[in-house]
């Protein structure tokens, strides 16, 4: 099966420091759904920099969509960000962009028409109940609010590759359990979801996801995820 | 083409207005209105070289010394007549008595209109090209025939250091023109800078979501085109007033080495030029420095 990305002796360094990530190696099939865990400070928001193009590694091959990422041309980049979505970890929010602004913003940067996303923005808007609140600014919203309109951004793009980290961090468990449901239905859609989280709750809420551990900047696999095909995804109600 | 100006609303509220301006409108408004100037000055200056000097650079005067007032009107006749036969010579007006000694007047005063004191006799030449010093020489010599005490100066020999000057000076308003224009283009990159260190995180956040660097360099060209396209019109305005004011004053100058100095048509139009040459250069400036520094991000 052709993965979608594909690590291969992967090692990032910041400066001249200590290396953040060595030897990772994995491989993430089309249509699959993981979680990425580990403790503060092992690596999970590097690597997930390292998937969603923000750092190229400072060893070793990634590959993306079949594509030598580490020696791909700059101006190619953009072309393959379209086809990853985030969740920031800070939301990153445009703090003087209204939530519906926010959450169109992938896009019009695709060049899709004002008439053309309105719909699907609005859906958006109220599938994470944020309808009444579209002409809000960020700093209006609390922080589950802004962490929802993150999401929304994220996925509108019904992006190829989905990229969260730490999702469900500031929303109640009711929210996080809705949100998860939002990843698995576009997972099923085909669209390959890493989530990173250390909350081990969420683990148990899809069964057949699979499981990368990060420790001290080094890959482990409880799950095998990293050998094996992936198994079709059942949410636990 | 997309122009600068056509980028959708929603893509503006990206980098709002009031952050990023400030003073820079104003700061291209005086940085243009210096650059109008200079650049009328250049204008004006090589306007007056070319149409003053070269006027006056084509006449030439001829002297008769001859001691005997007789034989000095006599061959000041002869001379003239013969002038206006020779080829490349447009005119010889003998220039009267009276005319000659009141040339003298602010020297010797009253006592110049005495016919007891000699004033040579003059003949005012003006050839179809500037004659060269080896011509007038020759004509010298041909003429001396006629009249022995014959003297012709030529107006391009005494005009040599004004030249020197007007050069100068055109060479010193067209640096300060182009000095202008490279502190315009460093004033935008340092603004176009500080834009971007302020709206850096969306710049970041646009880039993550797939933004090309030219969407980004789009919103700040916008920017910079719109306070290029302000300072321009108000730079216009306040420099094409003090223009209009210097030109009725040189209206009022009695012909000469200035008479030229006033603008001339197309010059207005060079100058209603330079505003947009500086919001394109601005455009330019600014899209250089976003494209350059967003290559230092992957």
């Amino acid at each position: 099966m052709q993965s979608v990305a594909e690590f291969d002796n992967v090692g990032l360094r910041y400066g001249t420091g200590a290396e953040t990530l060595t030897d990772v190696s994995f491989r993430l099939f089309p249509g699959s759904f993981y979680f990425l865990t580990g403790a503060s400070g092992a690596g999970k928001t590097s690597l997930l920099k390292l998937l969603y193009l923000a750092h190229r590694p400072s060893r070793g091959v990634i590959r993306m969509f079949g594509e030598d990422l580490v020696n791909m041309p700059r101006a190619r980049l953009p072309g393959f960000r379209r086809r990853i979505g985030v969740v920031f970890q800070d939301f990153r929010l445009v703090p003087h962009l209204t939530a519906f602004d926010n959450i169109a913003l992938p896009l019009r940067i695709a060049g899709i028409s004002e008439r053309d996303l309105e719909g699907p923005v609005n859906e958006m808007l109220a599938w994470i109940g944020l309808t009444e609140r579209a002409d809000a600014r960020p700093a209006t919203l609390s922080g589950g609010e802004q962490q929802r309109v993150a999401i929304a951004r994220a996925v509108i793009g019904r992006p190829e590759i989905l990229v969260a980290d730490e999702p469900t961090g500031n929303v109640d468990p009711d929210m996080a359990l809705r949100l998860l449901k939002l990843f698995a239905a576009l997972n099923r859609l085909g669209t390959t979801v890493i989530v990173a989280t250390h909350d081990i709750h969420l683990l148990q809420e899809i069964e057949g996801a699979q499981m990368m551990r990060l420790d001290k900047g080094r890959l482990s696999d409880p799950t095998g995820s990293l050998k094996h095909p992936p198994r079709p995804l059942v949410l636990r109600n | 083409m997309r122009l600068p100006f056509t980028i959708a609303a929603h893509d503006r509220k990206l980098i709002p207005d009031g952050r990023f301006t400030g003073a820079m409108p104003w700061v291209m408004a005086i940085m243009i209105f210096l650059t109008l100037l200079a650049a009328a000055a250049a204008l004006v200056l090589a306007h007056a070289a070319s149409k003053g000097g070269t006027e006056l650079s084509r006449q030439a005067t001829a002297q008769i010394l001859d001691d005997d007032p007789g034989a000095r009107q006599y061959q000041q006749n002869r001379v003239a007549t013969q002038l206006e036969k020779m080829p490349g010579v447009a005119s010889a007006d003998v220039v009267p008595d009276e005319e000659a000694r009141a040339l003298l007047e602010p020297w010797l005063g009253q006592a110049a209109s005495d016919a007891d004191i000699p004033v040579p006799a003059l003949i005012d030449i003006e050839f179809v090209t500037t004659p060269s010093r080896e011509r007038l020489a020759a004509m010298q010599r041909e003429l001396s025939r006629i009249a022995p005490t014959i003297r012709i100066d030529g107006n391009a020999g005494w005009l040599q250091p004004w030249f020197g000057l007007m050069r100068s000076l055109l060479l010193l308003a067209g640096g300060i023109v182009l000095l202008l224009l490279l502190a315009t283009a460093a004033t935008v990159a340092l603004a176009v800078r500080g834009a971007l260190n302020t709206h850096r995180s969306t710049i970041e956040i646009m880039h993550m979501m797939g933004s090309t660097d030219l969407q980004a360099a789009r919103l700040f060209q916008r920017r910079v085109a719109l306070d290029a396209l302000f300072g321009g019109v108000v730079g216009l305005m306040g420099a094409a007033v003090i223009l209009l004011l210097l030109q009725e004053r040189f209206a009022t100058l009695e012909p000469g080495l200035l008479a030229g100095a006033a603008m001339p048509l197309y010059g207005w139009l060079l100058l209603l030029l330079i505003p947009a040459a500086v919001t394109t250069l601005s455009m330019a400036m600014a899209r250089w420095t976003v494209l350059s520094t967003l290559k230092k991000m992957l």
